[in-house]
Protein backbone atom coordinates (compact mmCIF):
# COMPACT_ATOMS: atom_id res chain seq x y z
CA UNK A 1 0.00 0.00 0.00
CA UNK A 2 1.66 3.18 -1.20
CA UNK A 3 -0.95 5.52 0.15
CA UNK A 4 0.00 8.64 2.00
CA UNK A 5 -2.02 10.71 4.44
CA UNK A 6 -3.65 13.68 2.81
CA UNK A 7 -2.31 16.08 5.43
CA UNK A 8 1.39 16.76 5.88
CA UNK A 9 2.81 17.11 9.39
CA UNK A 10 2.87 20.89 9.01
CA UNK A 11 -0.76 20.93 7.88
CA UNK A 12 -1.77 18.68 10.75
CA UNK A 13 -0.08 21.00 13.26
CA UNK A 14 -1.79 23.92 11.58
CA UNK A 15 -5.15 22.21 12.11
CA UNK A 16 -4.28 21.76 15.79
CA UNK A 17 -3.43 25.44 16.20
CA UNK A 18 -6.87 26.52 17.48
CA UNK A 19 -6.60 24.06 20.39
CA UNK A 20 -3.08 25.27 21.15
CA UNK A 21 -3.68 28.99 20.82
CA UNK A 22 -2.38 30.90 23.90
CA UNK A 23 -5.31 33.31 23.62
CA UNK A 24 -7.81 30.50 23.87
CA UNK A 25 -6.06 29.06 26.91
CA UNK A 26 -5.95 32.48 28.55
CA UNK A 27 -9.66 33.04 27.85
CA UNK A 28 -10.52 29.66 29.39
CA UNK A 29 -8.57 30.44 32.57
CA UNK A 30 -9.98 33.96 32.78
CA UNK A 31 -13.55 32.66 32.36
CA UNK A 32 -13.03 30.18 35.18
CA UNK A 33 -11.30 32.59 37.57
CA UNK A 34 -13.48 35.62 36.80
CA UNK A 35 -16.63 33.49 37.08
CA UNK A 36 -15.63 32.15 40.48
CA UNK A 37 -14.42 35.53 41.70
CA UNK A 38 -17.58 37.23 40.46
CA UNK A 39 -19.78 34.62 42.15
CA UNK A 40 -17.90 35.08 45.42
CA UNK A 41 -18.07 38.86 45.21
CA UNK A 42 -21.78 38.95 44.34
CA UNK A 43 -22.65 36.44 47.06
CA UNK A 44 -20.56 38.43 49.53
CA UNK A 45 -22.41 41.63 48.68
CA UNK A 46 -25.74 39.83 48.88
CA UNK A 47 -25.10 38.33 52.30
CA UNK A 48 -23.70 41.49 53.81
CA UNK A 49 -26.47 43.81 52.63
CA UNK A 50 -27.69 45.63 55.75
CA UNK A 51 -31.41 45.55 56.34
CA UNK A 52 -34.14 43.66 54.47
CA UNK A 53 -33.95 43.72 50.67
CA UNK A 54 -36.88 43.94 48.24
CA UNK A 55 -37.68 40.76 46.32
CA UNK A 56 -36.47 42.25 43.05
CA UNK A 57 -33.01 42.92 44.50
CA UNK A 58 -32.80 39.31 45.72
CA UNK A 59 -33.70 38.18 42.23
CA UNK A 60 -31.00 40.35 40.65
CA UNK A 61 -28.35 39.13 43.09
CA UNK A 62 -29.41 35.54 42.45
CA UNK A 63 -29.29 36.04 38.68
CA UNK A 64 -25.85 37.66 38.85
CA UNK A 65 -24.54 34.77 40.95
CA UNK A 66 -25.96 32.20 38.51
CA UNK A 67 -24.42 34.04 35.54
CA UNK A 68 -21.01 34.11 37.26
CA UNK A 69 -21.27 30.42 38.14
CA UNK A 70 -22.23 29.62 34.54
CA UNK A 71 -19.07 31.39 33.34
CA UNK A 72 -17.04 29.50 35.93
CA UNK A 73 -18.57 26.22 34.75
CA UNK A 74 -17.85 27.06 31.13
CA UNK A 75 -14.24 27.99 31.98
CA UNK A 76 -13.85 24.79 34.01
CA UNK A 77 -15.16 22.72 31.13
CA UNK A 78 -12.76 24.43 28.70
CA UNK A 79 -9.79 23.98 31.02
CA UNK A 80 -10.46 20.31 31.78
CA UNK A 81 -11.83 19.08 28.44
CA UNK A 82 -11.12 21.35 25.50
CA UNK A 83 -7.96 23.35 26.04
CA UNK A 84 -4.69 21.68 27.00
CA UNK A 85 -2.94 23.38 29.90
CA UNK A 86 0.71 22.39 29.86
CA UNK A 87 2.94 22.57 32.93
CA UNK A 88 4.01 26.18 32.41
CA UNK A 89 0.41 27.21 31.64
CA UNK A 90 -0.75 25.58 34.88
CA UNK A 91 1.76 27.57 36.90
CA UNK A 92 0.60 30.82 35.28
CA UNK A 93 -3.07 29.83 35.73
CA UNK A 94 -2.51 29.01 39.40
CA UNK A 95 -0.87 32.44 39.99
CA UNK A 96 -3.82 34.14 38.28
CA UNK A 97 -6.23 32.13 40.45
CA UNK A 98 -4.33 33.04 43.63
CA UNK A 99 -4.26 36.74 42.75
CA UNK A 100 -7.98 36.69 41.93
CA UNK A 101 -8.86 34.83 45.15
CA UNK A 102 -6.79 37.18 47.30
CA UNK A 103 -8.17 40.36 45.76
CA UNK A 104 -11.80 39.18 45.74
CA UNK A 105 -11.62 37.84 49.29
CA UNK A 106 -10.01 41.08 50.48
CA UNK A 107 -12.64 43.20 48.71
CA UNK A 108 -15.51 41.17 50.17
CA UNK A 109 -13.96 41.26 53.66
CA UNK A 110 -13.48 45.06 53.49
CA UNK A 111 -17.09 45.58 52.38
CA UNK A 112 -18.36 43.19 55.07
CA UNK A 113 -16.27 45.05 57.68
CA UNK A 114 -17.64 48.44 56.61
CA UNK A 115 -21.19 47.12 56.74
CA UNK A 116 -20.57 45.36 60.04
CA UNK A 117 -22.16 42.08 59.03
CA UNK A 118 -20.94 38.77 57.59
CA UNK A 119 -17.24 39.49 58.18
CA UNK A 120 -16.61 36.08 59.75
CA UNK A 121 -18.30 34.15 56.93
CA UNK A 122 -16.54 36.16 54.22
CA UNK A 123 -13.15 35.60 55.89
CA UNK A 124 -13.75 31.84 56.18
CA UNK A 125 -14.97 31.46 52.57
CA UNK A 126 -12.22 33.73 51.22
CA UNK A 127 -9.62 31.87 53.28
CA UNK A 128 -10.82 28.53 51.93
CA UNK A 129 -10.59 29.75 48.34
CA UNK A 130 -7.09 31.12 48.93
CA UNK A 131 -6.05 27.75 50.40
CA UNK A 132 -7.43 25.97 47.33
CA UNK A 133 -5.60 28.39 45.01
CA UNK A 134 -2.37 27.93 47.00
CA UNK A 135 -2.72 24.15 46.77
CA UNK A 136 -3.16 24.38 43.00
CA UNK A 137 -0.10 26.63 42.79
CA UNK A 138 2.07 24.24 44.84
CA UNK A 139 0.91 21.28 42.76
CA UNK A 140 1.54 23.12 39.49
CA UNK A 141 5.07 24.05 40.60
CA UNK A 142 5.74 20.49 41.77
CA UNK A 143 4.54 19.04 38.48
CA UNK A 144 6.70 21.41 36.45
CA UNK A 145 9.70 20.72 38.68
CA UNK A 146 9.22 16.96 38.25
CA UNK A 147 9.06 17.32 34.48
CA UNK A 148 12.15 19.55 34.41
CA UNK A 149 13.99 17.01 36.58
CA UNK A 150 13.00 14.20 34.22
CA UNK A 151 14.06 16.28 31.23
CA UNK A 152 17.50 16.82 32.79
CA UNK A 153 17.82 13.10 33.51
CA UNK A 154 16.92 12.21 29.93
CA UNK A 155 19.26 14.78 28.36
CA UNK A 156 22.09 13.90 30.74
CA UNK A 157 22.30 17.45 32.12
CA UNK A 158 23.26 17.82 35.78
CA UNK B 1 15.83 12.14 20.90
CA UNK B 2 13.58 9.60 22.62
CA UNK B 3 9.80 9.75 22.62
CA UNK B 4 9.85 10.14 26.38
CA UNK B 5 12.02 13.25 26.19
CA UNK B 6 9.81 14.71 23.48
CA UNK B 7 6.69 14.03 25.56
CA UNK B 8 8.24 15.57 28.67
CA UNK B 9 9.27 18.66 26.72
CA UNK B 10 5.82 18.89 25.15
CA UNK B 11 4.19 18.55 28.57
CA UNK B 12 6.33 21.43 29.77
CA UNK B 13 4.80 23.52 26.99
CA UNK B 14 7.48 23.38 24.27
CA UNK B 15 5.66 23.68 20.95
CA UNK B 16 8.65 22.45 18.93
CA UNK B 17 8.61 19.16 20.85
CA UNK B 18 4.91 18.72 20.20
CA UNK B 19 5.42 19.41 16.51
CA UNK B 20 8.20 16.82 16.41
CA UNK B 21 5.95 14.24 18.11
CA UNK B 22 3.28 14.84 15.48
CA UNK B 23 5.88 14.60 12.73
CA UNK B 24 7.28 11.36 14.15
CA UNK B 25 3.98 9.58 14.85
CA UNK B 26 1.73 11.00 12.15
CA UNK B 27 2.35 8.18 9.69
CA UNK B 28 2.10 5.24 12.15
CA UNK B 29 -1.18 6.64 13.49
CA UNK B 30 -2.54 7.21 10.00
CA UNK B 31 -1.40 3.71 8.92
CA UNK B 32 -3.22 2.12 11.84
CA UNK B 33 -6.39 4.14 11.20
CA UNK B 34 -6.18 3.51 7.44
CA UNK B 35 -6.00 -0.23 7.97
CA UNK B 36 -9.16 -0.07 10.03
CA UNK B 37 -11.13 2.42 7.90
CA UNK B 38 -11.22 3.69 4.34
CA UNK B 39 -8.99 6.48 3.03
CA UNK B 40 -11.46 9.31 3.40
CA UNK B 41 -12.24 8.43 7.01
CA UNK B 42 -8.59 7.75 7.78
CA UNK B 43 -7.64 11.40 7.27
CA UNK B 44 -10.63 12.61 9.19
CA UNK B 45 -10.19 10.22 12.10
CA UNK B 46 -6.42 10.87 12.22
CA UNK B 47 -7.18 14.51 12.84
CA UNK B 48 -9.58 13.59 15.62
CA UNK B 49 -6.89 11.37 17.12
CA UNK B 50 -4.32 14.16 17.17
CA UNK B 51 -6.77 16.64 18.61
CA UNK B 52 -7.56 14.19 21.43
CA UNK B 53 -3.82 13.58 21.92
CA UNK B 54 -3.08 17.29 22.24
CA UNK B 55 -5.94 17.79 24.68
CA UNK B 56 -4.95 14.83 26.85
CA UNK B 57 -1.17 15.11 26.68
CA UNK B 58 -0.80 17.25 29.84
CA UNK B 59 -2.50 14.45 31.81
CA UNK B 60 -0.27 11.62 30.52
CA UNK B 61 1.44 10.33 33.68
CA UNK B 62 3.91 7.92 32.08
CA UNK B 63 5.68 9.71 29.22
CA UNK B 64 7.77 6.58 28.64
CA UNK B 65 4.63 4.73 27.57
CA UNK B 66 3.58 7.20 24.91
CA UNK B 67 3.09 4.71 22.06
CA UNK B 68 0.49 2.46 23.76
CA UNK B 69 -1.28 5.56 25.09
CA UNK B 70 -1.35 7.06 21.59
CA UNK B 71 -2.76 3.91 20.02
CA UNK B 72 -5.34 3.61 22.80
CA UNK B 73 -6.63 7.02 21.75
CA UNK B 74 -6.45 6.05 18.07
CA UNK B 75 -8.35 2.86 18.79
CA UNK B 76 -11.03 4.76 20.70
CA UNK B 77 -11.49 7.16 17.77
CA UNK B 78 -11.72 4.28 15.29
CA UNK B 79 -14.18 2.42 17.54
CA UNK B 80 -16.33 5.52 17.91
CA UNK B 81 -16.41 5.96 14.16
CA UNK B 82 -17.26 2.29 13.54
CA UNK B 83 -19.93 2.41 16.22
CA UNK B 84 -21.48 5.49 14.62
CA UNK B 85 -21.41 3.74 11.24
CA UNK B 86 -22.96 0.64 12.78
CA UNK B 87 -25.74 2.66 14.44
CA UNK B 88 -26.46 4.43 11.17
CA UNK B 89 -26.52 1.14 9.29
CA UNK B 90 -28.81 -0.42 11.91
CA UNK B 91 -31.24 2.47 11.47
CA UNK B 92 -31.16 1.96 7.73
CA UNK B 93 -31.79 -1.75 8.25
CA UNK B 94 -35.05 -0.92 10.02
CA UNK B 95 -35.97 1.47 7.26
CA UNK B 96 -37.47 -0.45 4.29
CA UNK B 97 -35.34 1.48 1.82
CA UNK B 98 -33.14 0.25 -0.99
CA UNK B 99 -30.05 -0.06 1.28
CA UNK B 100 -31.39 -2.86 3.45
CA UNK B 101 -29.39 -5.54 1.74
CA UNK B 102 -26.04 -3.81 2.10
CA UNK B 103 -26.57 -2.60 5.67
CA UNK B 104 -26.54 -6.00 7.38
CA UNK B 105 -23.24 -5.46 9.05
CA UNK B 106 -21.71 -2.00 8.98
CA UNK B 107 -18.32 -3.10 10.20
CA UNK B 108 -18.07 -5.78 7.55
CA UNK B 109 -19.30 -3.26 5.01
CA UNK B 110 -16.58 -0.87 6.06
CA UNK B 111 -14.06 -3.67 5.83
CA UNK B 112 -15.21 -4.30 2.29
CA UNK B 113 -14.81 -0.66 1.40
CA UNK B 114 -11.19 -0.74 2.55
CA UNK B 115 -10.31 -2.25 -0.78
CA UNK B 116 -6.79 -0.88 -0.95
CA UNK B 117 -5.67 -3.11 1.88
CA UNK B 118 -6.60 -6.19 -0.07
CA UNK B 119 -5.40 -8.85 2.29
CA UNK B 120 -6.03 -7.20 5.63
CA UNK B 121 -9.49 -6.10 4.68
CA UNK B 122 -10.54 -9.73 4.45
CA UNK B 123 -10.05 -10.19 8.17
CA UNK B 124 -12.55 -9.39 10.92
CA UNK B 125 -11.95 -6.08 12.69
CA UNK B 126 -10.65 -7.50 15.98
CA UNK B 127 -8.14 -9.80 14.30
CA UNK B 128 -7.10 -7.12 11.83
CA UNK B 129 -6.53 -4.71 14.67
CA UNK B 130 -4.10 -6.94 16.58
CA UNK B 131 -2.26 -7.78 13.36
CA UNK B 132 -1.80 -4.08 12.59
CA UNK B 133 -0.70 -3.22 16.13
CA UNK B 134 1.60 -6.22 16.59
CA UNK B 135 3.24 -6.55 13.17
CA UNK B 136 2.90 -3.16 11.51
CA UNK B 137 3.23 -0.90 14.55
CA UNK B 138 5.63 -3.38 16.21
CA UNK B 139 4.03 -3.13 19.63
CA UNK B 140 4.43 -5.89 22.22
CA UNK B 141 1.65 -8.28 23.20
CA UNK B 142 1.36 -6.47 26.55
CA UNK B 143 1.01 -3.10 24.82
CA UNK B 144 -1.57 -4.50 22.38
CA UNK B 145 -3.49 -5.87 25.37
CA UNK B 146 -3.40 -2.46 27.04
CA UNK B 147 -4.59 -0.70 23.91
CA UNK B 148 -7.37 -3.20 23.15
CA UNK B 149 -8.30 -3.44 26.85
CA UNK B 150 -8.23 -7.24 26.85
CA UNK B 151 -5.94 -9.77 28.63
CA UNK B 152 -2.64 -10.68 26.94
CA UNK B 153 -3.97 -14.21 26.38
CA UNK B 154 -6.84 -12.82 24.32
CA UNK B 155 -4.38 -10.86 22.19
CA UNK B 156 -2.38 -14.05 21.59
CA UNK B 157 -5.49 -16.02 20.63
CA UNK B 158 -6.62 -13.21 18.30
CA UNK B 159 -3.14 -13.17 16.75
CA UNK B 160 -3.28 -16.93 16.21
CA UNK B 161 -6.69 -16.70 14.66
CA UNK B 162 -5.62 -13.72 12.54
CA UNK B 163 -2.56 -15.60 11.28
CA UNK B 164 -4.71 -18.63 10.42
CA UNK B 165 -7.29 -16.48 8.62
CA UNK B 166 -4.55 -14.62 6.82
CA UNK B 167 -2.97 -17.88 5.69
CA UNK B 168 -6.31 -19.18 4.44
CA UNK B 169 -6.99 -15.89 2.70
CA UNK B 170 -3.55 -15.87 1.03
CA UNK B 171 -3.98 -19.45 -0.16
CA UNK B 172 -7.26 -18.54 -1.78
CA UNK B 173 -5.97 -15.25 -3.15
CA UNK B 174 -5.38 -15.15 -6.96
CA UNK B 175 -1.70 -14.74 -7.85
Amino acid sequence: MNEEPELSAAEMIERLEPALSPGRRARAVVALVAGLGGALFTTGLWWTEPGPLPGRTHLVFGLLTVICLAWAGYGGWLVTRRVPLFASDRVAAAWIALAACLSTSAAVAVIAGQRGSGLGVSLVVGGLLVVVALTLLVRAHARRAALLRRKRELTGEV
Amino acid sequence: MTDELLVVRAQLGERAALAELVERWRLPVWTYVRRMLDAERADDVSQEVWLAVVRSLPRLREPGRFAPWLFTIARRSVTDRLRAEYARAAEQAHDPGPDVAVAEDAIEAMTDRAELVAVLSGLPVLEREVLVLFYLEELSVAECAQICQVPAGTVKSRLNRARRLLREHMEGYPR
